[in-house]
């Protein structure tokens, strides 16, 4: 796992300290671990550990419905580009 | 700005589809420590901000306040799938001093689809949270008004 998707999954699981953990498929809106409120910081911390601008306007619901999903829009793209 | 929204004529279409929704002034104050005021420009307009500064700076209550009822409007909406669109909500302070929702860009369209003309709001606060409500007001239909 990517430092910046880690530390996406810590900031979670820290406003939610009844989780041990979350899986890369669980759906992070409809088990409320992300709410409108938090959405807004949340996309700062994307912004933040990405490296990437992110418009609210855009950004689709299902590019960060679940870890995994997070991963493949905001992190995987970088790691292939420093790979190559 | 109108006054306030209409409510339909007695006997026609009602209101529907409430939206209601409770902000922690705790969680706001929080992040405005952390953040600053630029934080809440990606969810307010100038203008809403505007409504909610004193002469000591931002109200945290009235910010807490603005936040809910742009929640509780978008409940309205009832669709899936979908963010706030923060900044096409816009909940203003009218003459009055009660709360009036303007519908802009997306927002104004999912709106539009549900047959929802506006979009009415009260606030309440108290010193841990705010709390708001928000009802919309449908369209009446061809066949409705003939009714």
């Amino acid at each position: 796992m990517a430092d910046g998707l880690q530390t996406v999954k810590n900031w979670i699981l820290e406003r939610h300290p009844e989780r041990d953990d979350i899986a890369a498929d669980l759906d992070l809106i409809e088990n409320r671990l992300i709410d409108s409120l938090s959405f807004v910081e949340f996309v700062f911390l994307l912004e933040q550990e990405s490296g990437t601008a992110i418009q609210m306007e855009t950004l689709e619901v299902d590019s960060i419905r679940t870890l995994g999903a997070i991963e493949q829009h905001f992190f995987t793209a970088k790691v292939e580009v420093g790979q190559a | 700005m109108p006054a306030r929204p209409a409510a339909p004529p007695a006997g026609g279409l009602g209101w529907a589809n409430l939206g209601m929704d409770i902000v922690s002034v705790n969680r706001v104050r929080r992040l405005l420590a952390q953040y600053g005021e630029r934080f809440f420009e990606r969810m307010l307009t100038p203008g809403e901000l505007a409504d909610c500064r004193t002469s000591s700076g931002l109200d945290v209550l009235s910010l807490c306040g603005r936040i809910a009822a742009k929640e509780a409007a978008f409940k309205t909406l009832r669709v899936r799938g979908r963010f706030l669109p923060w900044p096409d909500i816009v909940v203003r302070r009218s003459e009055g001093g009660w709360p009036l929702v303007e519908l802009h860009g997306p927002a104004a369209e999912m709106a539009a689809e549900s047959g929802i003309t506006e979009i009415t709001v009260s606030i309440s606060h108290d010193v841990d949270y705010a709390v708001a409500v928000a009802a919309p007001i449908i369209a009446p239909t061809p066949s409705s008004s003939n009714s």
